[in-house]
């Protein structure tokens, strides 16, 4: 029955669904996860790749994570090329905000940007939509640091820990459970939160471990980025095959098959 | 704030005709203008005096007029040059200004990016042949640090702890230089009002259109606050002294 409503994004179903949007969805939790954990001292991202092989020239070029801006850095999950154009979008409307104000563009106001040109494709030009979903973690002045997970519909929300792509519901769950949040009432304008980087690399590599179906979590199947503070500036590292393989190393408790389970 | 340009198919949009630029078949000449603006960084922010007026050629037109505005909360800008011209860019900086109000996100934009946004249309204009006949001076708090700018009709940009424009530039700046550079966090707001004053005194004595009421400004923590306007003690003794003048 769906399937008369299938063929153009603009059109409603009879229930009131965007099939075209809903279908965009599917395709991307088939995708790689991708988790962020809000820290009150930066964000990890971490990513799972599903192009492995020995063949691959992993060294060179990133398949899931992307700095948008000095502020700003990004976990695709879905159709590669999709996310490519969006990047490309996203990294343009950055700059422009730069050379309009000198001041680096808040973070909200380019996920805002980004979700508009999304949304843009669920309504007019009987273009399909994106088939990607971002997790965008940044840093500006007035807000500190800040999670921001957009989907194809355009939608886009703040989180203190957000998981995209396959098994992404399993990751949440684990998410709520194991997130430290903060009860008291005064928190600063920055992320009310009681987590500290170490807790949330460990958390990371926890969510990973449970999520990701192989036998063994190794850099090679991995992308690992963070983004701190470093002379109250932003500071976006991308790690290499070799500190992701620290990391794994450094949590390797909460990752191996517990005994003490 | 501007829109992504969504290339739509030709079936949804046509494309968007090229643009003719023709050359310029007006001249450009200030009318109505304001003369120097004097500014420097103080101890706790910034300060910037301009006389109240506006002259038409060599009168004095308009004398109770104000060449400097608060923008947002955090930033003073100053003109000398053509007032129609000042009144498009504080008409301009308003929408800006509105523009970032709906959106309603908790930024504001501070003084660097006015002073970027007002140096972008300046420097766009001259490119077109059709330039705002000012020279401003943006001054401000910006996440704790004092930034003071000039941007002029060429799109000329620079940032200095002293800024003066128009006769200010040459008799004003070497007094801001003396006093001022170098002690830029120790000068108190007194010590300020009393270089402030002496340079607006050596320009009411040279400049001829220049007009002895005069309003100053300040930018601190606490906000723009620009003063009433107030005049300043003079002493024509040695004029008698100057062959020429008088009827003897």
């Amino acid at each position: 029955m769906a399937r008369r409503y299938d063929s153009r994004t603009t059109i409603f179903s009879p229930e009131g669904r965007l099939y075209q949007v809903e279908y965009a969805m599917e395709a991307i939790s088939h995708a790689g996860t991708v988790i962020g954990i809000l820290s009150k001292d930066g964000i990890v991202l971490a990513a799972e790749r599903q192009a492995t092989s020995n063949l691959l020239e992993q060294s060179i070029g990133s398949e899931k994570i992307y700095e948008m801006n000095d502020n700003v850095v990004a976990g695709v999950a879905g159709l590669t090329a999709d996310a490519n154009i969006l990047i490309n979008q996203s990294r343009i409307i950055a700059q422009r905000y730069l050379q309009k104000y000198d001041s680096p563009i808040p973070v909200e106001q380019l996920v805002r940007r980004l979700c508009d040109m999304k949304q843009g494709y669920t309504q007019f030009g009987g273009l399909r939509p994106f088939g990607v979903s971002f997790l965008c973690a940044g840093w500006d002045s007035a807000f500190g640091f800040q999670l921001y997970q957009s989907d194809p519909a355009g939608n886009y929300s703040s989180w203190k820990a957000a998981c995209i792509g396959e098994n992404f519901s399993n990751a949440q769950s684990i998410l709520k459970q194991e997130y430290k949040d903060d009860d008291s009432e005064g928190s600063s304008s920055t992320a009310g939160t009681q987590m500290t980087m170490d807790d949330a690399l460990k958390l990371t590599c926890l969510v990973l471990s449970k999520t990701i179906d192989t036998a063994k979590l190794t850099s090679e199947k991995l992308e690992f980025a963070t983004i701190t503070l470093k002379n109250n500036k932003p500071h976006i590292h991308i790690y290499t095959s070799d500190e992701i393989d620290q990391v794994l190393t450094k949590y390797d408790s909460v990752i191996k098959p517990s005994n003490n389970d | 704030m501007d829109s992504i340009t969504l290339r739509l198919p030709h079936t949804v949009e046509r494309p968007a005709e090229a643009t003719n630029y023709e050359p310029t078949t007006r001249i450009s000449q200030p009318t109505v203008t304001g003369t120097s603006v004097v500014a420097f960084k103080y101890k706790d922010g910034i300060m910037m005096a301009t006389d109240c007026l506006a002259s038409y050629g060599s009168m004095a037109r308009f004398r109770d007029e104000t060449r400097m505005t608060a923008v947002g909360k955090t930033t003073l800008l100053g003109m000398s040059g053509d007032t129609a011209d000042f009144q498009h860019m504080k008409h301009t900086l308003n929408n800006l200004l509105t523009q970032e109000y709906d959106m309603d996100d908790g930024q504001n934009l501070g003084t660097r990016s006015i002073y970027k946004y007002i140096s972008n249309i300046m420097y766009g204009r001259r490119t077109k042949i059709d330039p705002l006949w000012n020279s401003y001076v943006i001054g401000g708090i910006d996440n704790g640090e004092k930034v003071l700018g000039f941007v002029d009709y060429y799109g000329t940009t620079y940032q200095s702890p002293t800024i003066a424009t128009g006769f200010g530039a040459h008799l004003a700046q070497p007094i801001l230089r003396k006093y001022v550079e170098g002690h830029e966090d120790e000068i108190t707001e007194e010590d300020a009002i009393r270089i402030l004053d002496d340079c607006m005194r050596v320009l009411y004595y040279r400049d001829c259109r220049t007009f002895n009421k005069l309003r100053r400004a300040k930018v601190t923590a606490a906000g723009v606050e620009i003063s009433e306007p107030y005049a300043l003690e003079t002493n024509w003794n040695i004029a008698e002294y100057v062959r020429g003048y008088g009827p003897f």
